[in-house]
């Protein structure tokens, strides 16, 4: 009787009482859009968090529900809700946290400790929409220790414009004016993750480590594709399956702003408005299941070593073109994801030497859904930064016991110019 | 006496008006319909969603959609072609473990469901 009616004070103790223990993954999976619209996490997920088609459309929909905006407008807001559609404010406070914790084993760990329950991190995250006008999302790392650390490594966020004296703990930051003067163009301005990929690095069943095609740093270059940065980009959804995306990127040290661009194109399936394909009840087709989604992406920008005056020295210009597709069929999920880039100096160098890199990224995952919520996925890695190339071997198994409890493990075998090495890696997160 | 007496046929007057062939039992999560009145193909469905559906979700749910028209979730009208794309929906979720023969049947009692609870 206790725990329920104070399930929610158990709760959060618990969590406080047990971070210690766990280590983090930030995600766009938030309980607070779970709160906000009364439904569960498989609404949006399969093994959080990862996204379903319709996580996807909430996504590309500014986190506001397909098919709502402009109700709220013509007065459909419940009675004795006036006060929050007038305001436009949130009727809960939109704030999540996650936690977790890894243990991860290194059979050639540099320092002799081969076992390593170090690692652990709570992140705090708020989103919502103000009145459906208005989307909004954050990330804040309150606190992570261990190989995680985005203080003491050079980690994606390190490459955002950072004020000095400050780390990089506000990964994300960012609101979205949906459909921008009734135009169907969405503005987004903050620290958000420009959106190349079709995945957000959060929105993966194993965020750790991300895929190398989109992950991947050359030199002494912080850039990555899927790091988070400081820009205003532009995008839209034309029809209900074709989305585009452009934006520039505002970094320390450059004398013009990096630009990139996507676009994305999605066959069968749920369209990007959440709305169900027409499927004949009597009669089978492939397209009953099927969906492919197709995308292209391409990035230029410039990047330095920036001395004690704040100015960029030596300076890198860099690209990144890229293509994707996922696969969906039934339990079956594939992804494919390639990257091709070139740096004119990514050491910094006073005598500047370029470099080409590639990476490609495959992965198979298959959900082992009711009555056992389980995931059993391979991926396979390719990654030739300008110093060889390597090769990423990963196993892994997902498992979700409740929708906001995710447990995983992952066996990586790299092949690599130098040797092999194989890291065991285990997980576990929750969100609350 | 002559007020009470308004005031409870009022109300009784409502209630048969808003929901007539819908017979609920219980509250809350363990809300249930009645089925005893349906006809035997609707029975026979109605097993299917008592089983599947409630393995995800409460039947509460469907339920109060179909009694308001109004999907509790998403705020969008339930009718006709809303019971087929949540069938659809659910036919497509890979942990549903729906065929179509099911989410035929479920869409179907949907259905029948609706007339009933607008006569």
């Amino acid at each position: 009787m206790f725990l329920k009616k104070h399930t929610s004070a158990v709760m959060f103790f618990l969590g406080v009482s047990l971070a210690p223990l766990l280590v983090p993954g930030h995600a766009d999976a938030i309980p607070a859009f779970s709160r906000q619209h009364k439904t569960e996490c498989s609404t949006c997920h399969t093994i959080y968090p990862e996204l379903n088609e319709f996580g996807d459309a909430f996504l590309k929909n500014g986190y506001v529900w397909p098919h709502k905006k402009g109700e709220a407008a013509k007065g459909a807001e419940p009675v004795g809700n006036e006060w929050a559609a007038i305001s436009g404010l949130p009727q809960q406070i939109p704030i999540s946290l996650t936690a977790s914790a890894d243990l991860a084993y290194d059979e050639d760990a540099a320092d002799g400790n081969k076992v390593d329950l170090s690692a652990r991190s709570i992140t705090l995250q708020a989103g919502g929409s103000f009145r459906d006008l208005v989307g909004f999302f954050a990330t804040y790392n309150l606190y992570s220790q261990g190989m995680q650390r985005a203080s003491t490594l050079s980690t994606p966020a390190a490459n955002t414009n950072v004020p000095p004296g400050n780390t990089p703990d506000l990964d994300e930051l960012f609101i979205v004016w949906r459909q921008a003067a009734g135009t169907p163009i969405n503005v987004k301005v903050g620290r958000f993750e420009p959106k190349l990929s079709l995945w957000k690095k959060s929105n993966r069943i194993l965020p750790v480590p991300s895929y190398a095609s989109t992950t991947y740093r050359v030199g002494f270059s912080p850039f990555s594709s899927d790091a988070t940065e400081d820009g205003v980009e532009l995008n839209a959804l034309l029809g209900n399956r074709l989305f585009v995306a452009a934006g520039v990127v505002d970094r320390n040290g450059q004398d013009r702003e990096d630009g990139y661009g996507h676009i994305s194109y999605k066959i069968g399936g749920t369209d990007l408005k959440g709305q169900e394909p027409e499927v004949d009840l009597e009669h089978d087709s492939i397209w009953d299941f099927l969906s492919v989604t197709l995308g292209g992406f391409g990035y230029w920008g410039q990047n330095g070593e920036l001395d004690g005056d704040g100015i960029s020295r030596n300076r890198n210009n860099f690209r990144r073109i890229g293509a994707e597709a996922d696969i969906l069929y039934k339990r079956l999920h594939l992804k494919g994801s390639g990257s091709f880039g070139r740096d004119s100096n990514p050491d910094f160098s006073l005598f500047a030497a370029s470099v080409d890199s590639r990476a490609y990224t495959l992965e198979g995952e298959y959900y082992l859904g009711a009555p056992v919520s389980l995931v059993p996925l391979f991926r396979y890695e390719y990654l030739n930064a300008g110093y060889g190339s390597v090769k990423r071997l990963t196993p892994g198994l997902a498992y979700a016991p409740l929708q906001n409890l995710r447990l995983s493990l992952e066996y990586t075998h790299s092949i690599a110019p130098e040797g092999t090495g194989n890291i065991a890696f285990a997980s576990i997160a929750f969100s609350l | 006496m002559k007020k009470l007496l308004v005031t409870m046929l009022l109300v009784a007057a409502t209630a048969t008006s808003a929901h007539a062939g819908l017979k609920v039992i219980g509250r809350g999560d363990a809300m249930r319909l009645d089925p005893s009145s349906f006809p035997p193909a609707m029975k026979a469905n109605y097993e299917i969603v008592r089983v599947k559906c409630v393995k995800c979700h409460t039947l509460e749910r469907t339920i109060v959609a179909i009694q308001t028209g109004v999907a509790p979730i998403s705020g969008q009208p339930f009718d006709r072609n809303a019971t087929k794309a949540y069938g659809i929906k659910m036919l497509r979720k890979p942990d549903s473990n729906m065929n179509k023969a099911e989410v035929k049947a479920s869409v179907d009692l949907m259905n029948y469901l609706l007339s009933e609870s607008e006569k």
